[in-house]
């Protein structure tokens, strides 16, 4: 991945900028081919520049760029499809998102899949008519998936027989769901049904929303390993004040 | 420039020293809008001719500057001194909402004018705001964001010129 060289039309997602020096930003970019990259875009702040109003978050981007992807040069950026308009809490969950995926994809990876559920994703966050919480928690187990850390929600880890509805069932990280008996009251403790509806996507019943959140916000967390979230600290302060 | 003034001009280079060192003691922020001042009030919050009820809320300094030679306004000013951001871990604390909504429930400021920029973060700050100020008897608007005066159509980029469309405006006909 050391040489230099030059990609063309590759379709991105910007995932974060910032302002670097006088005119110019440095960007993270989720592309379809080459994962998470790092830009330059020299003079984007120019009111000239041409990447003025490309550069937008959530916005689908084809971009061509020289250079390694620790830290490309951005050559084009252009819009590929209208922009995806986020508002309010789905704004909010499209930030989190980008924070997921800078904190737990490592550069220069591919993963054309993820990218796939990430366009899905944001078409559902824009989509007044989606319920964001299952957006959100179809985009988290893509994501644990792509990783490598994929759910286990169909058989039981210790006996490995298929998940019985009325069974209760311990989920432990990186190992799966271990049957526990009634009185057990830690907060990874959830019904076979419930499990087995996580695992088809099945979100119909608010219980089984409910519970792959805490299950997934849980799991989330070991694999960020106590790296706080920022943007989860920042929407805590900003709902304070609502 | 730092290696003319070592090469070239070393007294030069101590007046601006001096004059460096004195800017960052004697500046600091105006209690009201937290524009940079030189002393507890900007010169603008302590100016008496203008419209106190009027608030234009901005990303930075630059940006009052900017408004200020636009010569088309004579409200006064609240100074974020950033914009929401959240992967930053930039929020209300850090833009210095507490102040912003203890202004707001005060019955002097008639209306809010959003002037943050047209960025995501830009948006996201000017919804929020919008959100607070809804608990308070205070007109909202936000700047209209489009087509530069004298620009054609087809070199303006195509996010511009959706928002134009999408905020366009009623044409009276005489
Ligand atoms: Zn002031």
């Amino acid at each position: 991945m050391s040489e230099r060289r030059n990609v063309d039309s590759e379709p991105a997602f910007i995932l974060h900028a910032r302002n670097y020096r006088e005119t110019s930003q440095l960007l993270e970019a989720f592309t379809h081919n080459h994962g998470r990259i790092g830009l330059v875009a020299k003079g984007a702040r120019r009111s000239k520049s041409p990447f003025r109003g490309a550069l937008r978050l959530f916005q689908p981007l084809s971009i061509s760029w020289s250079g390694r992807g620790d830290l490309a040069t951005l050559r084009i950026a252009e819009c590929s499809t209208s922009a995806n308009n986020l508002v309010g809490t789905a704004l909010m969950a499209g930030f989190y998102v980008n924070e997921l995926i800078l904190t737990l994809l490592h550069r220069s990876d591919p993963h054309r899949d993820l990218f796939a559920h990430y366009t899905a994703l944001l078409a559902g966050l824009a989509d007044a008519a989606d319920n964001v919480e299952v957006v959100l928690r179809r985009f988290e187990m893509a994501l644990l998936s792509e990783i490598g850390y994929g759910l286990c929600l169909d058989r039981d880890s210790v006996h490995h027989a298929e998940l019985s509805p009325s069974q209760r069932y311990e989920y432990r990280v990186e190992r799966g769901p271990v049957p526990v008996d009634a009185t057990s009251g830690s907060d990874m403790v959830f019904t076979g049904v419930e499990l087995l509806a996580i695992g088809r996507g099945d979100f119909a019943e608010q219980e089984t929303l409910s519970s792959a959140k805490r299950l997934l916000r849980n799991v989330l967390e070991h694999h960020l390993g106590g790296r706080p979230l920022k943007t989860r600290k920042v929407f805590a302060s900003m709902k304070r004040r609502i | 420039m730092a290696f003319h003034l070592l090469d070239r001009d070393r007294r030069g280079g101590e007046t601006l020293v001096t004059a460096l060192e004195n800017a960052l003691k004697a500046i600091g922020h105006c209690e009201r809008c937290r524009m940079l001042a030189e002393s507890a009030l900007c010169q603008i919050c302590d100016t008496a001719g203008r419209d106190h009820a009027l608030m234009c809320v901005v990303e930075s300094p630059a940006d009052v500057v900017a408004v200020e030679d636009s010569g088309s306004y004579r409200g006064r000013y609240f100074v974020l001194m950033g914009r929401l951001s959240p992967l930053d871990g930039i929020g209300p604390d850090e833009l210095g909402l507490d102040l912003f909504e203890e202004q707001i429930a005060g019955a002097e400021i008639r209306e809010i004018i959003l002037a943050t920029s047209a960025t995501v973060e830009g948006e996201a700050t000017a919804g929020y705001l919008a959100a607070l100020a809804k608990n308070h008897e205070v007109a909202v608007t936000r700047i209209a964001h489009g087509v530069p005066l004298g620009g054609e159509l087809e070199y303006v980029d195509s996010n511009t010129l959706s928002r134009a469309i999408s905020t366009r405006r009623a044409l009276d006909a005489d």
